[in-house]
């Protein structure tokens, strides 16, 4: 591996190809990155932390559904259901059987696993729109069990969840949690992105891009696109667990349609297809809101305000100002932000001789 | 020289600055402004918001100063329990005026944990129980406080009033009686301690009729309602959606007397609703409302004049929410001069009174005792009538002096204090 790609570079070998840092540059690059967030709470205050916390359980589960939608080319309006499930399984494994926080996390995931998989089985026969209502039911099956289920969730008075644990070690502060979720994260991640360099990755990406050729290539479909629900779910279930065990208790109003939607928007803001573009839309749709409140509380009681009489209506401005904002990106970055990100590097690696 | 004068100066002006940094008292504000119950998030939040104003330019507490952090969390318990992890790490609010049923009781444990006492907008019977030792009380709730009678108690003294309504009108057997709400935390709260009280008071009770929290067509809903030949509903959700619901049974035709509970009906909602909304029987927490004679209104007038967004006319929400911020205050002050404003001295000073009424509020906020054992502050039911005479355009002032709508005290009831009705 060399410091930096030389100019007439052609790989010879598959294992050159698929390679995940293609110089020593990159990789020492993302150590650093890890390393700077690492450091993070020692100068962060807690609000800092709290955003950054929430980006890092979001974009595990926007990450999920990237791998459905983005590699896959199925379509989930349904996702946020199983992180609620996950967020509730989660709960439901450390208070009713006394499983420590650390083993109920993934055992959250496996079960939101298996739920996923159940639903995902319309998938194996329907496509575009068809599947798109499909997961809609379960959307609103899950939803309406989480609302009743009250030996499960709670019912609709919701459910406390232990703060995270291990041997007697309790992660309750945000400096603490914020190393839970950043090693889950850096897991997650690179073993999604280990997935899509393995034989069952590169189905999964052949059944997106044509799947009558897939098929004849002796990929099975209906394995994949099940495993595809399978391997989505359990990304948005460990979110939600680790979303669970971060507020520590979980209700049934925050695993809305809306929220699902929400997940669409961050994965086609940050690219489809991309692993590092999921994470990217999630910062987006995090920091956006946060933006969101900053300007309309400078705004408030300044003379834009006074002139248009907004005074309590400052509230929804925010939200139509997202909705604003996200249907500009859409017209002038359709293809998400990880693609404006190669171009940046392009930009500066080839210059000042871009042509 | 000049060196020593600016280190003089600058020494000077740390020593004028620290004590006035350190006079003043972080306090939350959760509201809802925009969720499904800011049509009454939205005067009670001003009534909270506007009294600790007043009180700041009055001179604060003891001379210090409320800093009140309002903050729209739009009725959604997730956003509100983020909130509170914001109040509650590094600089720690004092005290907190809340809001909703459902975030209120995800907070209970937060709370006591950390020592904030919570003056919440939810009156769910789960929060009176400071000790967790009532028969029927899920949790202990140490740090929660409100003003006002519990929704249970309420609804109690609504039954209490029903039954004896119907042996006036003279009604034949037993009479119908059907919990109206949606499958939410906050209709929820009284309605197995109504069902229970309405078997006992010889009422047949029928089954629930759920409608969702948010204005709709509940035609559906009216049309069971009216099969169902129930003579008393009790509406368990805010004024916007109980407003759907009056319209939609006017035009469906049932004939029944409906309850609506502390944030069912009010002026607002009677203008909304017109005609339809004539008859509601609910209760007021306030001894008086905008417009009657009593030595606390004054008071009252100041506060909404010096509003930063004055009305001509306020509802019982606003004049509720003014009674919430004075109790906080006044527990606050004793505090102060007890040991320091913090949440256990606050507590304390929330137990220091019996028939505490706040000093200015004379004749508006009822008396109410809180005890260590008991969070039920009042149990006294002020129940009220809305009227609506005629049609119901212009504003809410004019209807009400032209007397077009006005509120008609029906009766009060003293729901007896019985230890068994603690904390449910």
């Amino acid at each position: 591996m060399t410091a930096m790609t030389p100019s007439g570079d052609f790989k010879t070998t598959y294992r050159a190809d698929t390679t995940i840092f293609p110089t020593v540059t990159s990789r020492n690059f993302a150590i650093v990155g890890i390393v700077l967030l690492l450091l993070c709470p020692t100068f962060m205050d807690r609000y800092w932390l709290s955003i950054l916390i929430q980006i890092g359980y979001l974009s595990i589960a926007a990450l999920g559904l990237n791998i459905l939608v983005g590699f896959t080319g199925q379509i989930s309006i349904g996702h946020a259901a199983f992180f609620g499930f996950g967020a509730f399984a989660s709960a439901w494994f450390s208070n009713s059987f006394g499983v420590p926080v650390f083993f109920a996390v993934p055992l959250a995931g496996l079960l939101t696993t298996a739920v996923g998989m159940i639903f995902g089985l319309p998938a194996a026969r329907l496509k575009g729109l068809y599947l798109a209502i499909a997961t809609l039911a379960a959307q609103f099956i899950i939803e309406d069990f989480l609302a009743r289920a009250e030996w499960f969730t709670g019912g609709v008075a919701g459910t406390m969840a232990e703060p995270f644990s291990i041997f007697g070690f309790v992660f309750n502060t945000d400096t603490r949690y914020f190393y839970v979720v950043l090693a889950y994260m850096v897991v997650m991640y690179v073993l999604a992105t280990n997935l899509m360099r393995s034989r069952d990755g590169r189905a999964l990406v052949a059944v997106r891009d044509h799947y009558l050729s897939a098929e004849m290539m002796g990929i099975n479909l209906t394995k994949y696109r099940t495993m595809s629900f399978g391997i989505s779910s359990f990304y948005a279930g460990i979110g939600g667990a680790l979303y669970a065990h971060y507020l520590q208790f979980v209700s049934v109003e925050s695993v809305t349609i809306l929220f699902s939607i929400q997940f669409l928007g961050m994965i086609i803001i940050g690219g489809l297809g991309s692993i590092m573009g999921s994470l990217m839309g999630t910062v987006f749709m995090v920091m956006l809101p946060e933006m969101m409140t900053t300007i309309t509380q400078a705004l408030s009681g300044s003379s834009i305000d006074l002139a248009l009489g907004l005074q309590d209506n400052i509230a929804f401005l925010r939200e139509m100002a997202i909705g604003l904002v996200i249907i500009l990106f859409l017209i002038f970055e359709p293809d998400g932000l990880a693609h404006r990100w190669k171009q940046i590097k392009a930009y500066w690696k080839l210059y000042p001789f871009s042509h | 020289m000049k060196l020593k004068l600016v280190l003089a100066a600058s020494a000077a002006a740390v020593a004028l600055s620290t004590p006035a940094l350190a006079q003043e008292i972080p306090v939350g504000h959760l509201a809802d402004y925009s969720g499904a119950t800011s049509d009454i998030g939205v005067p009670f939040g001003q009534g909270v918001a506007d009294a600790v104003a007043y009180l700041n330019s009055q001179g604060g507490v003891n001379g210090k100063k409320i800093d009140m952090d309002t903050v729209d969390y739009g009725y959604q318990v997730p956003r509100a329990v983020s909130q509170y992890k914001k109040w509650s790490g590094g600089d720690k609010v004092a005290a907190i005026q809340g809001w909703g049923t459902a975030d209120t009781e995800a907070l209970i444990t937060f709370v006591a944990r950390d020592e904030i006492p919570y003056f919440s907008g939810s009156y769910a019977g789960a929060l009176t129980d400071p000790n967790g030792k009532g028969e029927r009380s899920t949790k202990a709730a140490p740090y929660n406080f409100f003003y006002g009678p519990s929704y249970s108690d309420a609804l109690r003294a609504m039954l209490m009033w029903a039954a004896e309504d119907w042996k006036a009108k003279g009604g034949q057997g037993a009479p119908k009686y059907v919990h109206m709400g949606a499958n939410h935390p906050y209709p929820n709260a009284p309605k197995e301690a109504g069902e229970e009280l309405a078997k006992e008071l010889g009422f047949e009770v029928l089954p629930a009729v759920q409608f969702a929290l948010t204005p709709g067509d509940y035609t559906a809903q009216c049309l069971t309602l009216k099969d169902s030949g129930a003579n008393y509903a009790y509406l368990g959700n805010t004024a916007g959606s109980n407003i759907s619901v009056l319209k939609a049974c006017d035009t469906v035709g049932a004939d029944v007397q409906f309850l609506g509970n502390v944030w069912g009906m009010g002026e607002d909602a009677m203008k909304a609703v017109g005609s339809a909304a004539d008859g509601v029987v609910f209760p007021v927490r306030t001894g008086a409302v905008w417009g009657d004679e009593a030595p606390g209104m004054q008071t009252v007038q100041a506060i909404s004049q010096s509003s930063s967004q004055p009305q001509d006319y306020r509802s019982v929400h606003y004049i509720t929410g003014i009674c919430s911020a004075y109790y906080m205050a006044e527990a606050m002050a004793w505090a102060d001069q007890n040991g320091g404003v913090t949440g256990p001295n606050i507590k304390e000073g929330m137990y220091q009174k019996k028939d505490w009424v706040p000093a200015g509020l004379e004749g508006v906020c009822l008396p109410s005792t809180w005890t260590a054992e008991d969070h039920r502050g009042t149990t006294t039911v002020n129940l009220y009538r809305a009227r609506v005479n005629g049609p119901t355009e212009g504003a809410v002032a004019e209807l009400m002096s032209s007397d077009a709508m006005n509120l008609e005290k029906v009766t009060t009831i003293d729901v007896p204090r019985k230890p068994e009705w603690l904390g449910w």
